[in-house]
This record gives C-alpha cells, sequence and structure tokens, in this order.
C-alpha cells in the first residue's frame, strides 16, 4: 500500500476489511460475535458518516462504510468526526474521549468493558492505514 | 452467573409474578414504564442487595433492567435472577452516565419515545431509602421531554405488603440465626464473662456467631448490632444505639439489639439482662416491661389497628403505673432489605407516616419493637422480634426466650 486512503472512504473501508481479515485471527479477537457502529457527525462535508464492523466467534463478518442510519449494532459509539480523526491519529485516547464525554457509548458498559482490549487492538490494527482526514 | 429460580426451594419468591403483577397495576394507572431508585424496590424486585446507588426499569411488558454503579454491576449481575443483559453499568463515561443512558433505554422502551413514567418520589425518616433526589428528577425531566414523570411507589408497596412463603422462609432463618447471636452473647457473658466487656465487644461476639451460622451482615442502618449499657438503655426515644467503646458494669442493665440478613430477609431481635445484679426497682421495671410484651404479642393479630393496640398497652402499662416509661410505639414496618419504616401504606393522616387506623392482615410481616425507658433512673428495655400476622394471632420468628436475666 502507498499514499494515503481517504478516511471512511470505500478505499479506506477495503483496506480495513483486508488488515481485519490479515491480522485479527478470531483467537485475538478472543471469538467474540459483536458488534459496532461509529457515528461521525460533522464531517469535513457537514454530512454523518458511519463505519460499522461485525465479528462473529471472532471472525470479520462485515465492515461497512456510509451514510445515514449505520446497520443495527450491540455498541453505537457517537462523536464529532474530529475526535474520531484525533483517535485514529493517537493524538486521543479512546477511553479519555469516553470519560470526558467526547464520545457516547450506547449499549452494555459491562459487556463493553470486557471487549474494551479487543477494541484496542481493532483500533490499532485501522491506525495502521494511512489516511488522509 | 445469574442465579436461577428455583420452585422447589423454600426460600423461592416468584419474581418474575412480581414484575408481571406490577407490570399490570402500571396498566391500571396508565403508567408505560416504571422507574424504581429505592433499596426496597430493587430488592423486591431483583433479589440483589444494591447497596450503591442504583435503579430498575421496569417496561410495560417483559423483563426488567437494573442499572447499577459500575463497580458494583457484575456482582449484581452475579446474585439477581435477571439475566446478564438485563443487568447494565452506569459510569461516568459519555452516554453512560445515570441520566443520559437510563433516560435513553426508556426513551427506546416506550412508543414514540413518550410516556407516563412512574418514579418513586416521598419522604421517610429512614435515611437510605433511596427516592428519587430533585436533581435527579429534574434530569429525567428534561432528558425525558414529552414523557410525563408521575409518582408511582404506591403500586410497589401495595405489592410488598403482604408476604409469600419465600420471603416468610426467609425471615424465619434471618430469626433463627440471630438466635444464635443470642445464645452466643449469653456464653460470652455468663460466669462474669461480661466483667470488662465493652459494648462493642458485644456486638462482635453477636456478629460472628451470626455469620458463622449464615448472616450476610448486621443490616441495620441504626448501627449494625445495637448494643446499650447502662444509662443508655433508658435514653428517652430510645431507638437507636450503636455499639460504643463503653463498658458494661455491676447492677447496669444490657440491652443486646442484633440483627442478622438471610437472602435479604431481615432478623432483628433484642434481649435484655443485668450485669452483676439488680435492685429490687430494677427487677420491677423489667417486670413491668415482660408483662406489656407478652400482652402485646397476645392482642396482633388481622384486624387489629396499630392505634387500638396502642390504646390497648398504653391502658395496661397506665393501669400497672408504668405507661410514663412507655414508648407509645409498639412495631414498625419490615420488608425485604431496604423497607424498614412505615406501616402499611402512604394513607394516613400524615404523609409517608404509618397510618394509626392502618388494618393488619394475615401474612403482613412486622417488627413488633417496643421501648421502655426511665432515663432518671438509668434504665431501660428494648424488645424486638419479627412477627407474622396469622388470622387469630401472630407467629413470633425469634424463639429466644424472653425474659430479662441478672446475669452473675
Amino acid at each position: 500500500m502507498s499514499g494515503t486512503i481517504k478516511y471512511l472512504s470505500p478505499e479506506w473501508r477495503s483496506e480495513v476489511e483486508k488488515l481485519l481479515k490479515a491480522e485479527l485471527s478470531p483467537e485475538k479477537m478472543n471469538n467474540i460475535s459483536s458488534s459496532m457502529s461509529n457515528i461521525y457527525r460533522n464531517c469535513p462535508d457537514g454530512k454523518e458518516r458511519y463505519f460499522h464492523v461485525k465479528f462473529d466467534n471472532g471472525a470479520v463478518s462485515s465492515v461497512s462504510v456510509g451514510d445515514g442510519t449505520p446497520p443495527e449494532a450491540e455498541f453505537i459509539i457517537t462523536g464529532e468526526y474530529e475526535v474520531f480523526a484525533k483517535i485514529s491519529r493517537a493524538e486521543l485516547g479512546a477511553q479519555k474521549a469516553l470519560m470526558t464525554g467526547k464520545l457516547k457509548l450506547k449499549g452494555n458498559m459491562v459487556k463493553a468493558l470486557k471487549l474494551a482490549s479487543v477494541v484496542d487492538r481493532l483500533n490499532k490494527v485501522i491506525a495502521k492505514i494511512p489516511a488522509e482526514y | 452467573m445469574t442465579r436461577k429460580l428455583d420452585a422447589k426451594d423454600r426460600y423461592y419468591i416468584d419474581f418474575p409474578k412480581r414484575i408481571s403483577d406490577i407490570q399490570a397495576a402500571m396498566a391500571k394507572e396508565k403508567i408505560d414504564l416504571y422507574l424504581g431508585s429505592r433499596l426496597r424496590t430493587l430488592s423486591w424486585t431483583l433479589d440483589a442487595f444494591c447497596p450503591w446507588r442504583s435503579f430498575v426499569v421496569i417496561p410495560a411488558e417483559g423483563m426488567p433492567t437494573a442499572f447499577i454503579f459500575v463497580i458494583d454491576v457484575a456482582r449484581v449481575a452475579d446474585d439477581t435472577w435477571v439475566d446478564e443483559e438485563h443487568v447494565r453499568g452506569f459510569a461516568p463515561m459519555g452516554g453512560q452516565d445515570q441520566i443520559e443512558q437510563i433516560a435513553d433505554f426508556i426513551r427506546d422502551n416506550l412508543r414514540g419515545g413518550k410516556g407516563r413514567v412512574g418514579i418513586e418520589s416521598g419522604m421517610s425518616n429512614y435515611l437510605p431509602e433511596g427516592w428519587l433526589t430533585h436533581y435527579e428528577y429534574e434530569q429525567y425531566r428534561d432528558a425525558l421531554a414529552g414523557s410525563e414523570l408521575v409518582n408511582a411507589h404506591t403500586i410497589v408497596d401495595r405489592l410488598a405488603l403482604i408476604k409469600d412463603a419465600g420471603t416468610i422462609n426467609r425471615f424465619r432463618e434471618a430469626s433463627r440465626i440471630v438466635d444464635e447471636g443470642h445464645v452466643a452473647v449469653r456464653a460470652a457473658i455468663d460466669n462474669s464473662g461480661w466483667k470488662g466487656m465493652t459494648e462493642t465487644e458485644i456486638a462482635g461476639i453477636a456478629a460472628l456467631a451470626m455469620r458463622r451460622a449464615g448472616s450476610e451482615w448486621e443490616w441495620s442502618f441504626t448501627g449494625g448490632n445495637e448494643i446499650a449499657c447502662g444509662y443508655r438503655t433508658g435514653l428517652a426515644g430510645g431507638a437507636c444505639t450503636p455499639a460504643t467503646r463503653k463498658k458494661l458494669a455491676p447492677g447496669e442493665p444490657l440491652m443486646v439489639d442484633i440483627h442478622s440478613m438471610f437472602m435479604l430477609g431481615l432478623g432483628d431481635h433484642s434481649h435484655n439482662y443485668f450485669t452483676g445484679s439488680a435492685t429490687d426497682r430494677q427487677l420491677w421495671h423489667a417486670e413491668n416491661f415482660l408483662k406489656i410484651v407478652r400482652a402485646t404479642l397476645k392482642a396482633y393479630r388481622a384486624g387489629i389497628t396499630p392505634s387500638t393496640l396502642a390504646d390497648e398497652m398504653m391502658a395496661l402499662a397506665e393501669e400497672g403505673r408504668y405507661s410514663d416509661f412507655m414508648v407509645p410505639g409498639f412495631e414498625h414496618g419490615i420488608g425485604m432489605m431496604g423497607d424498614e419504616w412505615r406501616i402499611g401504606l402512604n394513607d394516613g393522616p400524615f404523609p409517608y407516616w404509618t397510618n394509626p387506623d392502618h388494618v393488619y392482615q394475615e401474612n403482613e410481616v412486622l417488627i413488633c419493637a417496643m421501648q421502655y425507658a426511665c432515663p432518671e433512673e438509668n434504665v431501660g428495655f428494648r424488645y424486638e422480634n419479627p412477627i407474622v400476622i396469622g388470622k387469630s394471632g401472630c407467629e413470633e420468628l425469634s424463639k429466644y426466650p424472653l425474659g430479662i436475666e441478672v446475669i452473675i
């Protein structure tokens, strides 16, 4: 892969799916079955976008990006585009963003806490993609 | 792991039925969702001890969902019959604090995101009651714009009034445990064992024995095991004596009021002694108290009211010339953990106090609670015992023999 890919574009989605499948084995994902939708408010073009990822028994089964309403997910994380971008650029920790209310989590927090480490693994893989924000 | 309910268990309570009974009452009162916050409501619906701020959301149909302070959520999920999916934690995180998360959840469970939401608002002399605070009310009202918040605690109060067999069995077991505590205290203070002992030590001896017998804690908010000796037994009113470092002394009264908890059922029994010796005057006081306790226990039955019982008993005390020393109250309410205040419903002349004309019904459980206090003579006694109201009498749950012993 060379150059940068536009964040949340179809190309970026394909790269995310490829990398997740290559780098996160079901064992590394603790064989979880879960799904998460990130909702990005105030994207640079003023739109609202989403990123959705689903795992079945630890294997990536669906990755999608788009406008409007995201697919149903066990966890929904909502925030400003710029906050997500800062997290992706490692300028802000996801946990701090949640603790300061910059991101809002909807879903069973007990389960979310149990999944925190696998989500961290997922974010680290996604952060490897050189993205243009 | 969620606890499985076993209908064959002698402590079994049909919690799903409790929830559907609440839902039926909600439907009658046109309440679309119930937001419970009181400790007694949490115990009664979840069958779990919830000492941290917690809520239970009961939708019009289906399972209740508990919202628990995050540090305790896994433990509550482990203890309750409610499945893990319906036990949520709240914490200071975006979207996860108790206002936003619960308000979101409520909206998701109301048709069109709006409706009549039952809340629990009121007052009590019992501090850890758990009423929705003014701040919480304002926050939910604003977060649930378009919904109406209505006071609905009477739904739970009414349903919780008459105890089912499983609840009564839990109270029976808690009382059996309390009796073990008394046996241990009696053995420890006997044969001059009381000499040099402090009230706190007595409290601890009882606690250890009750824990060994299976008690979960000395639940009373009035100080766990309440122990008083000497002048402290005769403090006017006298219904709160957390143990102090005061040493037991010869010729003084000793009041041992101990508390156990078994599966949220509560044991609460007081026994009284004199240490070393007692004067004739002290024994006269003791005999007065025993007479009135016996008479009171004999009087409890379905159909009587707190005021008729008090009138009858105070007349007896007047006749025996000791009415000046009797606190003119003979009971307090009790239910699963957190329910320790009013008798019956909130329908008396003074809101949120016991209605003196409440008519006792079969299978109500209350604490027969009596206090005798003579501050001028530094003497007082307390009797407490959970009782189950029957058609023609009452069942005393603690079987520890009534008496005021002089321990040499």
